[in-house]
């Protein structure tokens, strides 16, 4: 039987981290196991077969695996050497502990102070060679007043509507909007709201330090069956917005690539980066071009230069 | 016998063995091998030894004494092998499931290490906050990282700079840090001697871990070395004050508490920021629009001016 690449170290994964669990409860039935460790019961068998055949070099009789199917139910014996599971992987441990320092980051958590106490006792696990404490991971997300979160998260957890003041970037200017959420999603540095908005009949996604103020109300929130967090990968992805392309000088590529939604970079002959990215809108786009000054050229498409003029006439009068 | 019953076989021998066993003894004894040609044998082995380092299985690589010579001899280290016992209070797993849960791209890698700490963790998904990352934390680089730096084994890459430039560096990793959605390494860079961050989606290609071994500094705070917002950052010491228009004034209150401010009888609110760089600074001014205005150091007036002239000059034009 040919097994290769990933499947058969998922498979081995597998053998390896139920073995304990059925060494610790002699006698389990192979449908519990089956659901505890996602998998088929007929491939469970097959693999608990499989043991027969292995144990201590000299494979005699008190070297092998002892294995017994009875019916429905499993034991196995003289494999003390499986009865603890294997180490959590670096990679794993990345996952798990940058989803738990985001969350926790997140002010009015109920469990953030259980999640704390968890990845200390993670972090020093992960450390056994050195006795620190620090798993050596840190995520920064800028979350924005405690109070507006709190209740966002109480509208989220009772399925109700909010009222919030918006900072919108694509209108500087304040704005008061009803928004459904649907969830909170921490993206590209920051935790947005994401929901319908009532204004525009469409799904948006809100920086939650842009909000100035949340009302919860009574009205009772659907989250739609086809919302996907998951969509999210990339942020910024929201139905109805344009892209820009800009080229800028070596020098500010470095900075500007780390701060923007970058979804396209290219060097240039003479050394300029063209780059495509996300516009959040007219207004947007032209506080961009605004910040760049003489650093920016080829704007495309090019009708966003004459926004980025009156804005930049309405900030030269403060200074004149 | 199959690969996996054999590499079944290999796990048990170099847990089990007392010693590092030799490559000639590991052909005669472990069960699946057994080839009269070596070289089969050793093509077996090297293929095999791969597949459980991939999986994080620690075989480690010690010299032995034959006869008459010295060779390599192979064993796994228990205490590396066997996850310690992290005796989490209920409380505790349940804040980590909401980790895991939290998770979308990577969520499969979250699963498996929540599995490994307790089979109970596959209870019904948690309906919590999520956080979408970027594809880096599935660039193989910054798993290779990690491993290196829980080791501390220095390491080395390619890296790319925005300017297209690539160069060969070495680093002691000491910690990585997530920041505006990307993922970075922060170590010390011996070959340039300082403290460096370098983003892990421009280093191209693999990891490779050095020899060798060093310590992180006690306290050391990889945040701080990227933390800051770009103004901060360079040697210009000076302190500015940025005045912010009463309809931003909540924004100040939020996000800028810490700095020292004061409100004017209009409403608006002056901030006092300490600056290294000017021209960072009057970048984040302009990106308020018009409803901030830099009031000093007054060369950084100036600048604000200088700064938009191209976009003024066209409208003249």
């Amino acid at each position: 039987m040919a097994e290769s690449g990933g499947r058969l170290s998922k498979r081995l994964e597998r053998i390896l981290t139920m073995l304990p669990y059925v060494i610790a409860h002699p006698g389990v039935e192979v449908t519990e196991l089956a659901s505890r460790f996602d998998a088929k019961e007929k491939d469970l068998v097959r693999d608990l077969e499989m043991l027969w055949f292995c144990g201590l070099p000299g494979y005699g009789p008190g070297d092998l695996i002892e294995v017994s199917l009875d019916g429905d139910r499993v034991s196995v014996d003289m494999a003390d050497y499986f009865s603890k599971t294997l180490r959590i992987t670096p990679a794993e441990a990345l996952a798990l502990y940058a989803g738990g320092s985001a969350v926790s980051s997140l002010p009015g958590m109920e469990k953030a102070e259980a999640l704390q106490r968890a990845l200390a006792k993670l972090g020093r696990a992960l450390n056994a060679n050195t006795g620190e404490e620090s798993p050596g991971i840190s995520v920064t997300l800028e979350p924005g007043s405690p109070a507006h979160l709190e209740g966002l998260q109480e509208a989220l957890t009772n399925k109700t509507g909010v009222e919030i003041e918006y900072l919108s970037a694509s209108k500087g200017e304040l704005t008061k909007r009803a928004v459904e959420p649907w969830g909170l999603i921490a993206a590209h540095g920051h935790w947005y709201l994401v929901g319908l908005d009532d204004r525009s009949g469409e799904e948006r996604m809100f920086r939650t330090d842009r909000i100035k103020s949340v009302v919860v109300t009574d009205n009772p929130v659907e989250v739609p069956s086809e919302f996907d967090p998951d969509a999210y990968t990339r942020a910024f992805s929201g139905r109805g917005s344009s892209t820009l392309t800009i080229e800028i000088p070596p020098s500010v590529a470095t900075w500007f690539e780390d701060y923007y939604p970058v979804t396209a970079a290219e060097t240039l002959t003479d050394g300029w980066r063209r780059i495509t990215l996300v516009a959040g809108g007219e207004r947007w786009a032209a506080t961009l071009i605004a910040r760049l000054g003489s650093d920016v050229r080829n704007v495309q498409p090019s009708g966003m230069l004459d926004a980025a003029r009156d804005l930049a006439v309405s900030i030269a009068a403060r200074y004149n | 016998m199959t690969r996996i019953e054999r590499l079944i076989n290999l796990i048990i021998a170099l847990l089990e063995t007392t010693r590092p066993l030799g490559a000639e003894e590991i052909n005669r004894r472990v069960g699946g091998y057994g080839q009269d040609n070596y070289e089969s044998f050793r093509r077996a082995f090297e293929r095999d030894k791969d597949e459980l380092r991939g999986m994080g299985i620690p075989i480690e690589v010690r010299k032995i004494d034959t006869l008459d010579e010295h060779s390599d001899g192979y064993i796994i280290d228990k205490d590396r092998y066997y996850l310690p016992d992290l005796n989490l209070e209920p409380d505790e797993l349940a804040a980590l499931r909401l980790a895991r849960d939290a998770v979308t791209n990577g969520r499969s890698e979250a699963d498996r290490g929540l599995l490994k700490i307790s089979v109970d963790s596959r209870a019904a998904p948690v309906d919590g906050p999520q956080v979408a990352w970027g594809d880096d934390i599935r660039q193989p680089a910054l798993s290779s990282i990690y491993e290196a730096q829980l080791e501390r084994k220095p390491i080395s890459f390619e890296y790319e700079r925005a300017s297209g430039e690539r160069t060969r560096r070495s680093l002691e990793p000491y910690g990585l840090v997530n920041r505006r959605g990307h993922w970075y390494v922060v170590g010390n860079d011996t070959d340039r001697s300082g403290i460096r961050a370098f983003r892990i989606s421009r280093i191209q290609g693999e990891v490779a871990v050095l020899d060798g071994a060093y310590d992180i500094p006690a306290g050391f705070d990889a945040q701080s070395h990227l933390s800051a917002e770009a103004y901060e950052i360079g040697e210009q010491h000076a302190d500015a004050v940025v005045r912010f228009d009463e309809a931003l004034a909540w924004w100040v209150d939020q996000n800028l508490a810490a700095a020292p401010h004061s409100r004017n009888a209009d409403g608006s609110v002056d901030v006092t920021l300490p600056v290294g760089n000017i021209d960072a600074l009057v970048s984040w001014v302009l990106g308020f629009g018009s409803s901030v205005e830099l009031i000093a150091p007054p060369e950084a007036r100036d600048s604000i001016l200088a700064h938009l002239e191209p976009l003024l000059e066209r409208q003249n034009g």
